[in-house]
């Protein structure tokens, strides 16, 4: 697939700059078009990939934002996105929508630019274009608290409702024990942009000569087609180099088929592993409505068997007949790797629990907001209203 | 966050010319040399040495009975020579660069005459020549000082948390016991405390050495904070690491009860014991933190001594014990920094028993004034 890929706010600026990262270093071409907008300063002044004309700051002259951000406020992200609509359409005008597939609006749901102006973004997207526009979008831990929850609670019902599918990354599924703060967030955004890219990227080469399994762009988009929020399984395995070459040469001999066989086991346990391992968001995968699964890795290690008793496997987990399989043949990559695309996913008890956080907060934030001025005013004066302020 | 500073009367311009000194020496950028000094004694002036000269504004100079040597904690008559002087005070305001700055910062001690009273018309002023927020640093005085104080800092805190959007306040009584010293022999040190805590939180990201964070909190956050109004205080903890690198502190516990085998923290634990303890130790006024409506949290130090779970934890834990639905929680990375340390503000915090037993010895001192 070949995408545009626009990353809003801190987080998904990350995102973004991340995908290109591992685009670059595994020689793929799938982002044709890379904008960040946010509205920090700071924050644009990030990333290592996306080029500084294509970094847009929003809300520079907006009276609350000023160029260093929304205070975490949903309602002030979106109000900058649209006082400046007409700055973030110019921008896309630079967008060759010719070239591109589809449109990828990266966004943490949790903080004020990515949750308020994400949607505004996309809206925008959606009346330019017929392309489809798919979101992704990191969803807040449960340490982060009541706030970004209520931010998150609410941005998911726009995103949902705006982009053609949601894929939903969920912060606390990498947190890891011994990580510093600045490892948490790099891993994090690596683990992201990995699954995204290898799914994404894959049938990217519609022109070279292919095998009949190769994946497709149009399978992709198919799948996403159902709308709703999806997650990503992804599992991966170093290559054995002297046993690709070996497998090469043997292939018309008598120990193909003892290879084939053990490639098509490990095919079939990768894509295993890939869907009861950590998702993107945790899910029941019998709640997904279709399913694709890419084998991206050395072509010499592929195996058809392998890959239709995977898609026999993921009909039957899944519970759906609408299961797509296929290769993405990548030369010269040093492991083979399982992604699993779940569609429109019901089950998701962390985005339950995020909506539950979320109403805790908004009702103890409509209280906090009710008794706030007298509270202040009890505290500064006195019981019988003696005092008198000097000004 | 950008900021003019305003000094008031003794106290707010001694801070002031403090905070100046700090920005200097860290290469930092928060004021850029916005300052003002008021005061309504001349001799006040003399002990800056980073408010430059054109910056001192005399208040009430040809006032009969003021006369450039100050108004004798008679707060009534500094708030009504600053009424007279308005339109000139008005002028003064010009030399700060308020386009370029995201608020200004009033600061005044409460006790006497001067900061009180000619801060609280300052402060009214500042609603109409500014749209940006207007912040007030105030200190209270220490009960060791006259019931006038007393009386002055309960009125004129009504007045500043009225004409703000929100005061930050250091109660010197918290922090001050005879035993060491008089109270102005302490000025310095008490003042210490208090830049080292206001720079922690308000100039988050202004120094030179700042990198940029992982989790940023922007000065959008700090405002939103401190946009509750009302009374705020801060916390702060802090750990000195070992020189030699962080690995060699981070396996000893920060509470080393002198034996070496101790069991070992983990840089989690201690990541959170930090938060823990910039809650819990003493506040710039001490106040039950589960009366604050919003929170503010900045862990700062290098990156690898900043542990990420931990952080996750100690920011949830606050959140918790605040019962505060907005907590604001970032990283300040700062390689070089010898030490990690965690600084929190608490914003309209509504139950300070400081404040309340101000206001019962402002009362009596007025009863017996009439």
């Amino acid at each position: 697939m070949k995408l545009a890929t626009i990353g809003v706010g801190n987080a998904g600026t990350k995102v973004l700059d991340r995908m290109l990262e591992f685009e670059n270093a595994t020689n793929r071409n799938l982002c044709r078009h890379a904008m960040a907008i946010n509205t920090a300063r700071t924050d644009l002044a990030k990333p290592d990939y996306v080029p500084a004309d294509r970094r847009v700051l929003i809300g520079d002259t907006h009276q609350k934002a000023k160029g260093h951000g929304v205070g975490g406020d949903v309602e002030v992200g979106a109000d900058v996105a649209k006082t400046d609509i007409e700055e973030i359409r110019r921008a896309f005008d630079d967008v060759e929508i010719h070239d591109v597939d589809a449109i990828l609006v990266c966004a943490g749901l949790g903080g004020g630019t990515g949750s308020g102006a994400g949607p505004v973004v996309i809206d925008e997207l959606q009346k330019m274009y017929d392309e489809p526009v798919y979101g992704l979008g990191v969803l807040p831990g449960k340490y982060e608290g009541g706030r970004p929850a209520l931010n998150a609670a609410r941005s998911l019902q726009s995103f949902v409702t705006k982009v053609d599918n949601f894929i939903g990354f969920d912060n606390d599924a990498w947190r890891a024990r011994d990580q510093t703060i600045e490892e948490g967030y790099d891993e994090m955004n690596e683990e992201l942009a990995t699954r995204i890219v290898t799914l994404l990227a894959a049938g990217e080469k519609d022109d070279t000569d292919v095998a009949e399994n190769v994946m497709d762009s149009s399978d992709i988009m198919r799948t996403l087609d159902t709308g709703g929020v999806s997650s990503i399984g992804y599992a991966a395995s170093p290559v054995d180099e002297q046993k690709g070459l070996l497998s090469r040469f043997a292939s018309n001999g008598e120990e193909f088929n003892a290879d084939e066989a053990t490639d098509a086991t490990k095919i079939k346990g990768l894509v295993r592993r890939a869907v009861n391992s950590r998702l993107t968001i945790q899910c029941e995968v019998s709640s997904a409505d279709r399913v694709l699964v890419v084998i991206s890795g050395p072509p010499e290690t592929f195996a058809r068997k392998g890959l239709e008793a995977s898609r026999q496997w993921l009909e039957q987990k899944a519970d759906t007949v609408e299961v797509l399989a296929g290769d993405d043949p990548r030369e010269n990559a040093t492991e083979l790797a399982a992604v699993v695309l779940l569609s429109n996913v019901t089950k998701t008890p962390r985005i339950d629990e995020i909506q539950s956080q979320a109403v805790d907060a908004q009702n103890k934030i409509r209280e906090l907001d009710a008794v706030r001025e007298q509270e202040i005013e009890e505290l500064i004066t006195d019981e019988n209203d003696e005092l008198d302020p000097v000004v | 966050m950008k900021f003019a500073l305003v000094g008031v009367g003794g106290a707010g311009g001694r801070i002031v010319d403090r905070l100046r000194r700090e920005e200097k020496a860290a290469g930092g950028s928060f004021s850029n040399g916005s300052l003002l000094a008021f005061d309504t004694t001349r001799a006040a002036f003399e002990q800056y040495d980073q408010i430059p000269l054109d910056r001192h504004v005399l208040v009430g100079d040809t006032h009969p009975e003021i006369r450039g040597e100050g108004v004798d904690g008679d707060v009534e008559l500094a708030v009504s020579v600053a009424r007279e002087d308005r339109d000139e005070l008005h002028r003064e305001f010009d030399k700060l660069e308020l386009h370029e700055l995201d608020a200004v910062v009033v600061v005044a001690g409460l006790g006497g005459g001067t900061g009180g009273g000619v801060g609280g018309v300052i402060v009214e002023s500042l609603q109409t020549l500014t749209d940006a927020p207007v912040y007030g640093l105030v200190v209270l005085p220490d009960e060791s000082e006259p019931e006038r104080t007393a009386l002055n800092a309960a009125r004129s805190l009504q007045s500043f948390v009225r004409f703000t959007d929100g005061v930050v306040v250091f109660d010197n009584d918290s922090w001050h016991d005879d035993a060491q010293g008089t109270l102005a022999e302490r000025y310095d040190e008490l003042n210490g405390h208090l830049t080292k805590r206001v720079l922690a939180v308000l100039a988050l990201g202004e120094l030179a050495d700042a990198e940029i964070a992982e989790n940023t909190l922007d000065s959008s956050d700090l405002m939103k904070t401190l946009g509750t109004g009302g009374v705020s205080v801060i916390g702060h903890a802090e750990i000195t690491l070992e020189s030699g690198g962080g690995l060699l502190s981070r396996l000893l516990s920060p509470f080393r009860n002198g034996t070496e085998d101790e069991p070992t923290e983990t840089l989690a634990m201690r990541t959170q014991d930090l938060i823990k303890r910039a809650a819990t130790r003493r506040l710039t006024v001490s106040c039950s933190i589960d009366s604050a409506d919003r929170a503010f949290l900045v862990l700062s130090g290098p990156p690898a001594e900043c542990s990420r779970k931990g952080f996750e934890s100690g920011r949830f834990w606050l959140e918790a014990q605040t019962d505060a639905a907005e907590v604001f929680a970032g990283d300040d990375p700062r390689p070089n920094a010898s030490v990690v340390s965690a600084s929190i503000l608490f914003a309209n915090v509504t139950d300070v028993p400081r404040i309340e037993a101000l206001k019962q010895r402002a009362v009596a001192a007025q009863r017996e004034d009439r």
